[in-house]
């Protein structure tokens, strides 16, 4: 199991099993669609099954655990075919009008037909992260280390429960386990215990070797 | 904690470092109480670096890879040029429990922790060959589901019990870092230990001790 874990802030509402599985239906993935202007979008799935969007009660409550799949999508079009299509479309453009020229809109316009093109002969890449929400202890396990889909699910968390969610760290674990007044002022006054020989650091080192 | 005005992006992001000394100070006394640690609520058990530790500073960085990276001269080398551990490979043997897992210490997030295998299932032999009855439908999906459901639950009680350790690992560490033992008696034998010298293990045992046994003042 590799994960972080992040912390809830507020309070369950009354009644949060209803409310919550409304919201989680809510926020539930919507797959992409190639006209649609969105490049990429996130949403909740089964856990385990990313494509199981539909979601029942029994998706997403294990006893005290929520449940869920932080699924997203993105359109991704190799650079090169892009560019290549792009340039036969420009070009054909050109010959039918008889110019020499695109204005910029133009550009753009002929770019946009030919990426929705493109997607209607592809899939999206589809990424699924798996998410335990332990609601008594108030703690979500996100199994997955990387930043952006972590900030991106804190996003969705917050709009679909209303509740906010602080990722764990040093300064977040300390103080749950509670300092006293004079760790408090030990934390506050801390400074970086250095091993470094003579006191020096590499950085250092690579500053005089520079000079 | 302090309640100054700053956001608390920015105090998560200044006390990053206390993640790499907790990371400093097991991987000291893995080596100095002979991979036997202990905390009050788990009493003692093996906790020692196994697999991969990482040092870093700035953008230069050590991995050393083997079944004690930490005793590695290498390891000892990169810190005294100045690098911290970002990540420790832990071999965890506490109650029930044997395990590995990687420890963040920015972070403190866990990589690679695999929950043991249910020994009375792995050493139960496979079941008789019985003739096979068929089962309905409805009926293997609801086995499934609740072995599935078990094996969640299982997974996440290990998760916790290894996470409940952590944390009080983290606790006592907090407690001789934050006191006046950290820079008498701690800070001095990190020195003595990554330079090579004989560090008194007794005499640190008592200082890092008497640091955790103090009780709260509030």
């Amino acid at each position: 199991m590799t994960y972080a874990r992040f912390f809830v802030e507020g309070e369950l509402p009354d009644e949060f099993r209803e409310r919550f599985m409304k919201a989680v239906r809510l926020r539930a993935m919507r797959p992409l669609e190639p006209d649609e202007e969105e490049l990429e979008r996130s949403g909740w799935a089964k856990i385990g099954e990313p494509f199981v969007v539909d979601l029942a009660y029994d998706d997403v409550f294990f006893n005290e655990y929520v449940v869920l799949g932080f699924r997203t999508d993105r359109w991704a079009i190799p650079g090169p075919v892009l560019r290549t299509r792009v340039k036969e479309a420009e070009a054909a453009y050109l010959e039918k009008k008889g110019r020499e020229r695109l204005s910029r809109k133009e550009k753009a316009e002929l770019k946009l037909m030919v990426s929705k093109k493109l997607r209607r002969q592809m899939s999206p890449v589809t990424r699924s992260v798996d998410l335990s929400w332990a609601i008594g202890e108030g703690v979500v396990r996100f199994f997955s280390h990387a930043q952006k889909p972590g900030a991106a699910m804190m996003e969705l968390f917050k709009k679909t429960f209303g509740l906010t969610l602080v990722p764990e760290s040093p300064y977040t674990a300390a103080a749950r386990i509670g300092l006293d007044k004079a760790q408090e002022k030990a934390w506050h006054d801390l400074e970086m215990t250095c091993l470094a020989s003579g006191g020096r650091r590499v950085t250092d080192e690579a500053a005089e070797e520079e000079e | 904690m302090s309640a100054a005005p700053i956001h608390l992006a920015d105090r998560i992001e200044l006390r990053r470092f206390v993640g790499r000394e907790l990371l400093l100070w097991l991987w000291l006394e893995t080596e100095l109480f002979e991979a036997t640690l202990s905390t009050k609520e788990h009493g003692q058990f093996g906790l020692w670096l196994e697999g991969r530790l990482v040092l870093d500073e700035g953008k230069e960085s050590t991995v050393i890879k083997g079944s004690a990276p930490g005793m590695h001269r290498e390891a000892k080398e990169a810190l005294l040029r100045g690098k911290t551990p970002e990540r420790a490979g832990l071999h965890l043997s506490f109650g029930d429990h044997e395990c590995t897992l990687t420890l963040r210490g920015e972070t403190l997030a866990f990589a690679g922790l695999v929950p043991p295998r249910k020994t009375r299932e792995a050493d139960e032999p496979p079941p008789l060959a019985a003739p096979p009855v068929r089962r309905k439908k409805k009926r293997d999906d609801a086995a499934t589901n609740d072995l599935a459901h078990e094996s969640f639950y299982d997974r996440m009680h290990f998760a916790r019990d290894v996470e409940a350790l952590t944390t009080a690992l983290y606790r006592d560490f907090l407690a001789v870092r934050l006191s006046p033992a950290w820079d008498a008696h701690v800070a001095p034998a990190l020195a003595a230990w990554v330079a090579g010298e004989d560090v008194d293990v007794e005499r640190y045992r008592a200082a890092r001790d008497k640091a955790i046994a103090r009780k709260p003042r509030g």
